[in-house]
This record gives structure tokens, C-alpha cells and sequence, in this order.
């Protein structure tokens, strides 16, 4: 049952919300757990022990890391400061192996279940005979959204640890519905604690706004998911999957198919599930913001799912960016080696495990890290050209304010994406050398002309489609940008004309063929009486 | 309040645009394309486009019924009116939006239903699924017809095929086990949700006076005796007809090695359908009430079909003959 599926929509959503609404205030967040358990049960069976192992331990550790806080607070009252440095640090220290624990089981479990087999090929390969074969068990399943929810269970512990920002949750079923709210479950958004806690358990009832606001996001999610991307997908797979039949403009049609896909699929999906949570009055994070519109691979990172990035850097770049090693590269070469480079290499210190991560995260395949380092490093040469690209500005006199500056960056940014996301999608990071190699290679404009393109699975009818559902969306995406809320724009309207424009998107179609037939008709009635 | 008059209203008119749109869609769109759509709406454009009370008998069910069942090998021996109205992997609710369907315009004497669908397993979601969707495209033609809009920028790229038969010519031996009936003790069942479109579809063919018949076409890839034995067991208790051909390899004179186009998943035309359909027609002779339209000028088009249909095969006959001599294409 994926999110863009009429089961979904048609039937679990109404079901859901409809005893949602029936159920006293107190019990709707159990109904929504209730609802978020069989659905991931009617993904993945059994697997739901997983997320009920996940959740429990998060719960458990939660706590713990509370209790040990509590504790230590009573310990240290009416000791002398010296007394209390020492208890406190013992303290600290507890909770730092109880965090450690939690830690290392989620990872462990993630790690074993995920990358494990990626791990002993390669370790085989460089050793030249097979390394800890058996290990795992070839059909043992990983179940659905694990990367997911292990990333906010981290986060969740790693924010009591921290202290300050949250609260430990007591009753479980809260820590639950936090890790396993069924909108989130397979594509994220990845949320903190405190990004949710706020709307997730109100439990308050129905409202007309939230209703409305969260159908029409998810109808938007669908146009874009069905309209353009299950379309771009046909031609996409025919190309990356054949790659050696196909050569240089064709590769680079695909590789922007592929964008474009990517792109639509996701951020459509992401629509579907903050529309779903809309619905409940539940306000999920947003995971894009118009990520074509960056000037920057950095900026590009800001804008496109959003949450992974924000998660790594509250829990990978901050804490090594102010860990000891960093602080003390950053005293050492401050003396020895100047402004620029030690700015350079610190940032290289804290955003090398980011990079790396990302690319993991994405998958056990070396082109998913070659992916998150192919970034790294653009991010790297941005940071180190910097004082030389604002020199050469202001020798020229050009302002990077200016439009066509930024239009230049952008499609800079532009080809950096479809030249990323080429390698992210090839079966392979030797696939993906080979497409790159031959894109520009044997590159001639005329193989976009000679056919080849309708070969590919979709007919010229598919591309205008797609083309069409492009604009759309990126004019609607424009407006977003310059501050126009389109949704609150259309409500103005009145009402004559907004059904007027939700005819001419939705049924286009049939009023295409029927206006066509009629003239066509018209046009042989025409024929006739002047013979 | 009147948050609630504006919900009800928006749906009222969705409603409306949904419904005008398809009618529009099946009444005009489907005739002025002459029921020719690509794809898996295929059979339901075309019955819509096919005249009025002029089908004696409707055959559904996944590949295997219009692999198996030559519709003008049966005009052409009998005069029966058939329509293959089967689609590639069809479940069974599609089988029964499919059949209602055609009772709109055609009140068939028989509807023969290919029991391979009968085992199509897709577990809670996916049925559930199947039948929303199969729901809603059949009140709600318009989403059944969405794709049609192509058609105006792309020709649509039509195959031949006869009342729902396609001519395959292609052969590929099977090369498993001759006895794939033998006797086993144990049923497979079928899904629930089956049975429950199994006896919806009995239902619908009693309102419409049309005799259900079961029948399993020869298929070592697909078949066996624990569906045989299940599919006996449902039709004894219900009182329907079944028809095992599988059972009757020998009397049909069936040769695995010659009459399936691909490894005994599917019968070719000349030798698995030709067969199989003339012994159906004599089978449907003895045992039902059909009249013989071969002379009734209002069936003249059909005459034309068989026409067609028979100078084809005769020509794949020609180039299986020049394969046998040369011993190429094999």
C-alpha cells in the first residue's frame, strides 16, 4: 500500500479519520498508533517487531537518560563545588555508556541488516577469499522505513542527552506514535521531537481548513507522482537499464529525466504525507523548498530533503565541529597556517563524516558514496575558491546580486544535480563512469531528433505530458518562491473561475479529445457539403 | 454550516463533472474511435462499440482464455457469436465489472469462464485495491478512458484481432512432465476474495439468463489435478458445468511439443486454439441451444472476419510448412 495508492487515499485515510473523529480527544493519538501499526503491518507483516523493538528500547533509554539526571540532581544538593564537579562527572559518565548503549544497539541492528552484506563483499574482494559468509541470512528482510525511523530515534535520544531541548516522553505510546506515525513511516520526513511534539498528540478534533488544505496537497502530491514522474520513470529505467545501447545526448535526456523523476516522486510523495498529517491538524516538516532554484550545491542541500540534512547537522556536523579535535586544529592554525586554510580544513573535519554519511545513508552501493563524496568535494572547492571567485567579482565590477550572476550560478547548480544524480541512479558506479564517459564522448544534439526518444516507452503525447506537468509545477514553484501562496490565491478566486482552472488541469484530457473530435467532425461535415 | 453546504456542494458538482465527463467519454468518445484503445481497456471499448444483442457467448478470464478460444474458428464451424473479453493476468473482479460490462448491450447465452484466474493470489491489500480501482473505473468511465487524450497527439498503434482473439503463431515445446494431471490427494484453495466475485459473477449471469461454464484450458505450465479437484469440488456443490480440457489432452489430439507458444504456459494458434475451439464447438453443439447466424445477413461482417482470419492462418500454415522442410524457426 504505497502513499499514491486508491487504497490509501480512498480507504485507509477516510477509515482512519473518520474513527479518529468518533474516538474521545484523550484516545485519538492511540487510534492514529493504532492505524500507523496496521499499516506497517500490511506493509511488512511480522517485521512490525523491528519498530516495536526500536520503540520500546528508545522509550527505555529515554528515560533512563532521565532518571540518571534526576538523579544526579539529588546527589549533588547541598554538596560543596568541588564535591559536586566530581559526583556530577560520574554521573555524566553513566549516561553517556546508557546513550553509547542505545546508540550502538539502533545503529547495530541497521547496520547489520542494511550494510552487512555490502560490508563482507568488499572485505572479501580485498582479501581475496570470502570473509564472515553466513553471517547473515540471505532471507532475512529488512523492513520497510528502518533508515527512517532509526534516524528520529537517535535524534530523539541524542535530544535528552543533550538535555535542555526536550523532555523524555513517559507514556510509551507517545514515543510510539513519534517514531511510527504512519505518514512518515517509509519516506520520512525524518522529524525531531521537537518539530512534532507540538501537533502530534493534541488529539483535536476534524477542522473543514485542515481537511480541505490536506486533500488538496495530497491531490498535488498525485499530479505530480502519477502525471510526470510514473512516465519519466518508463524512459528513465529503459536507458540506466540498457546504458550500453544508448550514447551521449540520450544519456544526458535521461539523466534530466531522472532529475526530473526523482524530484516529482519525492517531493510528490512528501505531499502526499505532510497533506495526510494536514488532515489530523498535524504539522509535518517540509523536506523541499524549490531546490532548483539554488545558487549552490550547499544551498541545493538546504532545499532538497531538507530534514536528512538538517538532521546530520544537529547530530554529526555540530558535535564534531565543536568536539576538541576541531578546537584544537582551529588554535593551531590560526597561528600557523592562517585565516583561509584553517576555515577550510575545519570545515573539512566536520562536513567529511556528514558527506560520507549521506551517501551511506542513501544505500550499501559504492555509487551512493561516491554520491555523498561527489558533493563533498564541490562543497570543499566552493568553500576554497570563495576568496578568489569575490576577488575576480570585484575586479570586474559584477555584482553576484545581479540576475544574470544568479541565473548563472543556477544552472551551474543545475548541472552539478543531473551530473550528481546520474551516478546515484547508474547500476553501478562503473555504469554511471561509462554513461558519464559516453555522455560526452559521442554528445550530438541530433540523437534528441532521430527517434531514438520514442523508443523509450513514451510517446510524443507522454513527453508534452510531462512537459506540461513540468511547467505547471514549476510556475506554482516560482510563485512559492517570490512569496505567493497559490492555494490561498486560488481560494480569492471566485468560484466560476477556480473551477474553470481545476477543469482545464484536470480534464484537459477529455475536453482535448472531445473538442478535437468535434472539429475534426466539423471539418469532414465541411469536406461533404462542398463536394 | 455553511462549511458543510460548501463541502456538499463541491462534491455534488465533482460529482457531476465526473459523471458528465463519463458519459461523455463511453457514449463519445470510445464510438468515435470505433472502441479501437490500446492497452488493457481494450475488451471494454470494444464491447461498447459492438452492435447490440449480437454476442451468443462471452469468454473471460486471464491469457489463457483468448490464447485458447478462436472465435471465428467457432463462426466458421458453428455460427456462434463469441467475444474473448479476456485481458493478460485479469483478476477476478476485473472479470466481473468486465462481464457486467457487457450485459449492458449483450444478453450472450453462455459466458465461458477460464478458471486460472481463479488462483490469483494477491493477498488483503491488493485485492482490496484491485477492487476499488475495477469499482471505480466502471461507474467512473472517465478514469477508466484518462489516457485517451493521447490519441490525438499519437496514432494509436492497433494489432489485428478477432473478436478479442489475437493470432500467435509462435512455437516453443513444453518440455516438463507429460502427466502434470496425475492425482494428488490435496485441493489448492481458492483466495476468499475470489469466492466472493466467483459467486457475484453466478449472480449476475442468472439475472442476465446466461449459463455459467466453466472451463480450464490446456495448460501443463499453469494447471494441475489440486486445482482440477478444487475447481470439481466448488461446481458439484453449486451446480455449475466444468469442463477440464486438461483432462482431454489426448482426445483433442494435443502435441506439447508443437501446439504452445511458449513452453506450455500458453496454445498457439494453429495448433493448440484450432483445436481446442473446434472441440469446444462440437461440445457446445451437443449441450446447449445455439442458433447458427452463418446466413443471416445482418452477421455479414463477421463473414468478412473469418475471411480475413482464415487467409491468415493459411499463411502461417504456409511458413510453419517451409520451417518444417528447412528446419528453421524452430
Amino acid at each position: 500500500m504505497g502513499y499514491h495508492s486508491i487504497i490509501y487515499i480512498f480507504l485507509f485515510l477516510p477509515v482512519c479519520l473518520f474513527v479518529y473523529q468518533l474516538a474521545p480527544e484523550k484516545w485519538r493519538g492511540r487510534v492514529l498508533l493504532g492505524f500507523s501499526w496496521i499499516f506497517f503491518y500490511l506493509l511488512s507483516g511480522k517485521l512490525l517487531v523491528y519498530l516495536l523493538g526500536t520503540t520500546l528500547l528508545t522509550h527505555c533509554i529515554g528515560i533512563w537518560l532521565t532518571v540518571i539526571r534526576m538523579q544526579e540532581a539529588k546527589a549533588v544538593e547541598g554538596l560543596e563545588r568541588k564535591q559536586k564537579k566530581a559526583v556530577k562527572m560520574e554521573y555524566q559518565k553513566k549516561g553517556r555508556r546508557v546513550f553509547a548503549l542505545g546508540i550502538f544497539i539502533l545503529l547495530g541492528i541497521l547496520g547489520y541488516l542494511k550494510y552487512f552484506d555490502f560490508f563482507t563483499v568488499n572485505l572479501s574482494h580485498l582479501f581475496g577469499h570470502p570473509v564472515l559468509e553466513g553471517w547473515r541470512p540471505e532471507n532475512l528482510l529488512m523492513p520497510i522505513g528502518i533508515s527512517f525511523y532509526t534516524l528520529q530515534a537517535i535524534g530523539y535520544m541524542t535530544d535528552v542527552y543533550w538535555g535542555g531541548t526536550i523532555q523524555a516522553e513517559t507514556e510509551i505510546w507517545r514515543t510510539a506514535l513519534f517514531l511510527g506515525f504512519f505518514p512518515q513511516i517509509m519516506e520520512g520526513p525524518i522529524a525531531r521531537y521537537s518539530d512534532v511534539a507540538d501537533t502530534l498528540y493534541t488529539g483535536k478534533s476534524l477542522e473543514y481548513r485542515n481537511v480541505v488544505d490536506g486533500y488538496v496537497r495530497i491531490f498535488w502530491g498525485l499530479f505530480k507522482k502519477m502525471v510526470i514522474a510514473d512516465r519519466m520513470a518508463l524512459m528513465v529505467n529503459q536507458v540506466f537499464d540498457h546504458y550500453a545501447d544508448y550514447h551521449g545526448a540520450v544519456i544526458l535526456a535521461a539523466a534530466i529525466g531522472y532529475v526530473i523523476q526523482l524530484y516529482m516522486e519525492f517531493s510528490g510523495c512528501m505531499d502526499i504525507i505532510i497533506g495526510s498529517g494536514k488532515l489530523f491538524g498535524i504539522c509535518l516538516p517540509e523536506n523541499f523548498r524549490q531546490p532548483f532554484c539554488a545558487k549552490n550545491p550547499s544551498e541545493f542541500w538546504r532545499r532538497w530533503h531538507i530534514t536528512l540534512g538538517a538532521w546530520f547537522k544537529a547530530y554529526i556536523f555540530y558535535p564534531v565541529s565543536v568536539s576538541g579535535l576541531v578546537k584544537k586544529w582551529n588554535q593551531y592554525g590560526r597561528k600557523h597556517c592562517g585565516k583561509h586554510i584553517t576555515r577550510l580544513v575545519t570545515s573539512a573535519i566536520a562536513l567529511f563524516p556528514v558527506w560520507v554519511a549521506n551517501g551511506v545513508w542513501h544505500g550499501a552501493q559504492w555509487n551512493y558514496i561516491f554520491y555523498g563524496m561527489y558533493y563533498f568535494v564541490l562543497i570543499m572547492l566552493g568553500i576554497a575558491v570563495e576568496p578568489v571567485r569575490d576577488h575576480i567579482l570585484e575586479v570586474c565590477h559584477i555584482d553576484p546580486e545581479t540576475k544574470i550572476w544568479r541565473t548563472i550560478q543556477i544552472a551551474k547548480t543545475w548541472v552539478i544535480i543531473v551530473v550528481g544524480e546520474l551516478f546515484f541512479r547508474a547500476n553501478g558506479l562503473k555504469a554511471g563512469w561509462y554513461m558519464f564517459c559516453n555522455m560526452i564522448k559521442h554528445f550530438d544534439a541530433g540523437q534528441l531528433t532521430d527517434g531514438t526518444l520514442y523508443t523509450l516507452g513514451l510517446e510524443r503525447a507522454d513527453y508534452l505530458a510531462v512537459i506540461v506537468g513540468c511547467l505547471i509545477v514549476g510556475i506554482v514553484g516560482s510563485m512559492k518562491e517570490h512569496g505567493i501562496h497559490v492555494q490561498k490565491k486560488m481560494g480569492e478566486l471566485a468560484v466560476p473561475v477556480r473551477w474553470g482552472i481545476v477543469l482545464c488541469f484536470d480534464y484537459r484530457y477529455f475536453n482535448l479529445r472531445s473538442v478535437w473530435g468535434w472539429i475534426s467532425d466539423s471539418r469532414s461535415d465541411l469536406r461533404r457539403f462542398l463536394r | 454550516m455553511s462549511k458543510i453546504k460548501r463541502g456538499v456542494l463541491f462534491i455534488v458538482i465533482l460529482a457531476v463533472f465526473l459523471l458528465a465527463s463519463s458519459v461523455g467519454m463511453e457514449c463519445y468518445v470510445v464510438h468515435q474511435l470505433n472502441g479501437e484503445v490500446t492497452g488493457r481497456n481494450r475488451p471494454f471499448a470494444a464491447l461498447t462499440v459492438e452492435p447490440e444483442d449480437t454476442l451468443d457467448l462471452l469468454v473471460a478470464g486471464d491469457s489463457e482464455s483468448y490464447n485458447s478460444v478462436s472465435t471465428m474458428r467457432l463462426w466458421d464451424d458453428k455460427g456462434i457469436t463469441t467475444y474473448d473479453c479476456g485481458q493478460g493476468a485479469q483478476r477476478i473482479p476485473e472479470t466481473y465489472y468486465m462481464l457486467k460490462h457487457a450485459f449492458k448491450k449483450q444478453s450472450p447465452k453462455i459466458v465461458i469462464l477460464e478458471t486460472n484466474t481463479l488462483f490469483r493470489d494477491i493477498g488483503a491489500v491488493k485485492s482490496t485495491q484491485e477492487i476499488l480501482t475495477q469499482a471505480g473505473q466502471y461507474y467512473l468511465p472517465v478514469f477508466r478512458y484518462h489516457n485517451l487524450w493521447k490519441t490525438v497527439v499519437d496514432e494509436p498503434e492497433m494489432h489485428t484481432n478477432y473478436k478479442g482473439f489475437v493470432i500467435r503463431d509462435e512455437v516453443d515445446p513444453y518440455e516438463g512432465k507429460p502427466d502434470y494431471m496425475k492425482k494428488k490427494k490435496k485441493c489448492e484453495t481458492m483466495p476468499e476474495y475470489v469466492k466472493v466475485y466467483l459467486e457475484k459473477i453466478e449472480e449476475l449471469c442468472e439475472k442476465n439468463n446466461a449459463q455459467l461454464l466453466l472451463v480450464s484450458m490446456p495448460s501443463p505450465k499453469n494447471w494441475n489435478h489440486k486445482r482440477h479437484a478444487e475447481i470439481q469440488k466448488y461446481a458439484d456443490g453449486k451446480g455449475i458445468t466444468y469442463l477440464d480440457l486438461n483432462k482431454k489432452v489426448e482426445e483433442l489430439g494435443l502435441n506439447w511439443t508443437e501446439d504452445t507458444q511458449d513452453k506450455g504456459d500458453h496454445l498457439n494458434v494453429y495448433g493448440g486454439a484450432e483445436k481446442v475451439t473446434s472441440y469446444l464447438g462440437n461440445y457446445l453443439e451437443e449441450n446447449y441451444e445455439l442458433e447458427d447466424h452463418r446466413n443471416d445477413p445482418t452477421y455479414e461482417a463477421w463473414n468478412q472476419l473469418a475471411k480475413q482470419y482464415k487467409q491468415n492462418l493459411a499463411r502461417i500454415q504456409g511458413k510453419i510448412e517451409v520451417a518444417k522442410e528447412t528446419g528453421v524457426g524452430k
